[in-house]
């Protein structure tokens, strides 16, 4: 069944389709934005209606020649002038330089390829020649990949509908552990050459560059290796290779600048995007074999559960400000006079960790997958000296580490450790409550504090669970068997209704410790 | 004896197909756990080497840079 009874307003675009679609939306002619139906839309009028995303409504005021395309099919199933707001003019997606913008897959605002000059990629060609630059300098021959490397190879150009750049470079290690321990220390490597770094899985990571024109651009460096007489890519390559068809590495030209490339570029991108890469064929979608996925993920991925949903999350400037510290800390606050210091983990805007710094004179540390989640009132804070936010990723032991020795050093007992609406904001295949009792008993061992866990555990229509953007609805017992686990001694539990009447969310509180004379903690919780 | 040897050996015995879908899939979950092991040694071996060892070895104020130090390469 097609795409039908398209409707687009200023609310959103409506449609029906009976199997799942993902539909490029474009204006006059050039790709804006692209939203699965199913997944992205609500149920309405026996189709669905996808909202306008937040970082596109300023745009939307003006007509267009609005199109809709199932992705990698050239046949429009819409193609109307429409007008959105009142404005006479035509709407242009444009930054205030007026380089054309439109939405990555996490609905950020990003500056597109398409329609630009020469001139205007200029800075990006300078920030790969410098990150390839960088990486060299930390003994890695970096090269351009996947779809970079793919419009160098076809016609010299970046593809236009592509937003960021791809780097690869082959360790000289064939064994997945060796690999992801290379490829943390050319993370903390270029981190010591003052480049800002985000790590993907255990092979690849991203590299924000400032390009020559001011604008942050992150370039994606995935690490690969050879085994077994094939070449592994992280993305989605394992093929049969040979190293002679990768080193020494060639060039090729890119908008004018020469760049290192695989040897045998023909073979790489055979491997790629299969043997039909040289003609642009927007129907052909290169499925990744399964094995392969298997493969990579089972080495190497495993510490981005449910990120997307919340790169999309605080990719709005608005989620989730305002309003004062949660009931939680105000409860916490009545529970502990004796507290010495206050661990936020999953601390999102941080508002209780400044409540806990200012209000009780404690020191107070926030943890955040997400640096922008705090940066405000970290910014706000700077001079608070015992108000601290650290980026931390609950799904890596690194991280635990890290912070369990700083807690040890400058946080004083009794801790207290919060985190509110994190077991339930991670999907049950990062295991967040393991790793949330693991950090617990890492923090709080020997009766050095307690844990407080707050989590949904009735999912109501009062829309607190889609206000908050939690993802399920966690069995206390899951929270309960994890923590004892980890050798926690469980203090209380209770349920705690959200608002009043039938229908409220209904969230659970449980309190634990690890007293000095309990069960085991098992070692590897506290390495 | 291979898994073909093996698979064709549990075919004659008659032992149904949602039997061995279900020991492919035990299977294909057994091997996860075993791959995932190598991001877990690499973790443990980045922690031992960049943070415990010399940690042993400093004192306070060099453990504390040398913690902030780790925490910033992340």
């Amino acid at each position: 069944m097609p795409v039908t009874d398209v409707r687009v307003d200023d609310e959103g675009i409506r449609a029906c389709s009976t199997r799942e679609v993902i539909l490029d939306v474009c204006f006059d002619g050039r790709r804006i934005w692209s939203f699965w139906l199913h997944r992205d839309g609500l149920a309405r009028e026996g189709g669905h209606l996808v909202s306008w995303p937040e970082s596109l409504r300023a745009f939307l005021d003006g007509t267009t020649r609005l199109s809709l395309n199932e992705h990698g099919s050239e046949t429009a199933v819409y193609d109307e002038e429409v007008r959105l707001g009142t404005a006479e003019r035509r709407i242009a997606v444009v930054d205030k330089q007026g380089n054309p913008l439109a939405l990555d897959k996490d609905n950020r605002r990003v500056k597109t390829f398409a329609g630009r000059s020469a001139e205007h990629v200029a800075p990006l060609m300078d920030a790969i020649d410098e990150v390839i630059r960088a990486l060299g300098k930390v003994g890695i021959e970096g090269f351009l990949a996947y779809g970079t490397l793919l419009g160098a190879v076809r016609g010299g150009r970046l593809i236009g509908h592509d937003s960021d750049a791809d780097l690869g470079y082959v360790s000289r290690h064939s064994e997945p552990a060796d690999v992801v321990l290379e490829s943390f220390r050319i993370q903390r490597d270029l981190t010591a050459l003052g480049y800002r770094t985000t790590r993907y899985s255990g092979g690849a990571f991203k590299i924000l560059v400032t390009e020559s024109d001011g604008s942050l651009r992150g370039l994606d460096v995935f690490g690969g290796f050879m085994r077994d007489g094939h070449l592994h890519l992280m993305g989605e390559i394992r093929a049969p290779f040979q190293r002679e068809w990768m080193f020494p590495l060639g060039t090729a030209t890119l908008e004018g600048r020469e760049f290192p490339v695989p040897a045998d570029t023909d073979r790489f991108l055979s491997v790629t995007y299969g043997p039909s890469w040289r003609v642009p064929d927007p129907a052909y979608k290169f499925e990744t074999p399964r094995s392969t996925t298997r493969r990579l993920s089972g080495w190497f991925r495993g510490i981005r559960t449910s990120r997307k949903e919340w790169d999309r999350a605080y990719a709005v400037g608005s989620f989730d400000r305002g309003g004062g510290p949660s009931d939680l800390v105000r409860w916490i606050a009545d529970q502990e006079p004796d507290l010495g210091s206050f661990v936020d983990i999953g601390c999102g805007r941080g508002r209780d960790v400044a409540a806990m710094a200012q209000r009780h004179g404690v020191p107070a540390l926030g943890l955040d997958v997400h640096e922008r989640s705090f940066r405000r009132q970290e910014s706000q804070h700077a001079e608070n000296t015992k108000m601290l936010f650290w980026t931390f990723n609950l799904l890596e032991r690194r991280h635990h580490a890290a912070v369990a020795a700083y807690t040890g050093l400058a946080l004083p007992a009794r801790r207290v450790l919060s985190a509110r609406h994190l077991v339930d904001s991670i999907a049950v295949d990062g295991e967040p409550s393991a790793r949330l009792a693991e950090l617990g008993a890492a923090l709080a061992q020997g009766g050095s504090g307690r844990l407080y866990v707050e989590f949904l555990t009735a999912w109501g229509d009062d829309g607190y669970p889609e206000r908050l953007r939690l993802l399920r609805a966690v069995d206390p017992e899951e929270v309960e068997s994890a923590l004892r686990a980890a050798g926690a001694r469980i203090l209380s539990r209770e349920p705690v209704s959200i608002s009043a009447g039938t229908g409220s969310s209904v969230t659970c509180r449980i309190v634990a410790d690890w007293p000095s004379t309990g069960p085991s903690t098992g070692g590897e919780a506290q390495a | 004896m291979s898994i073909k040897d093996r698979l064709s050996r549990a075919v004659r015995s008659g032992e149904s197909c949602g039997d061995l879908e279900r020991r492919v899939a035990e299977l294909e979950a057994e091997v996860q756990e075993c791959r995932n092991v190598n991001l877990r040694v690499a973790e443990l071996t980045d922690l031992v080497t960049q943070l415990l060892v010399p940690l042993a070895s400093g004192d306070q104020e060099k453990v504390r840079e040398l913690v902030e130090g780790y925490h910033s390469g992340l």
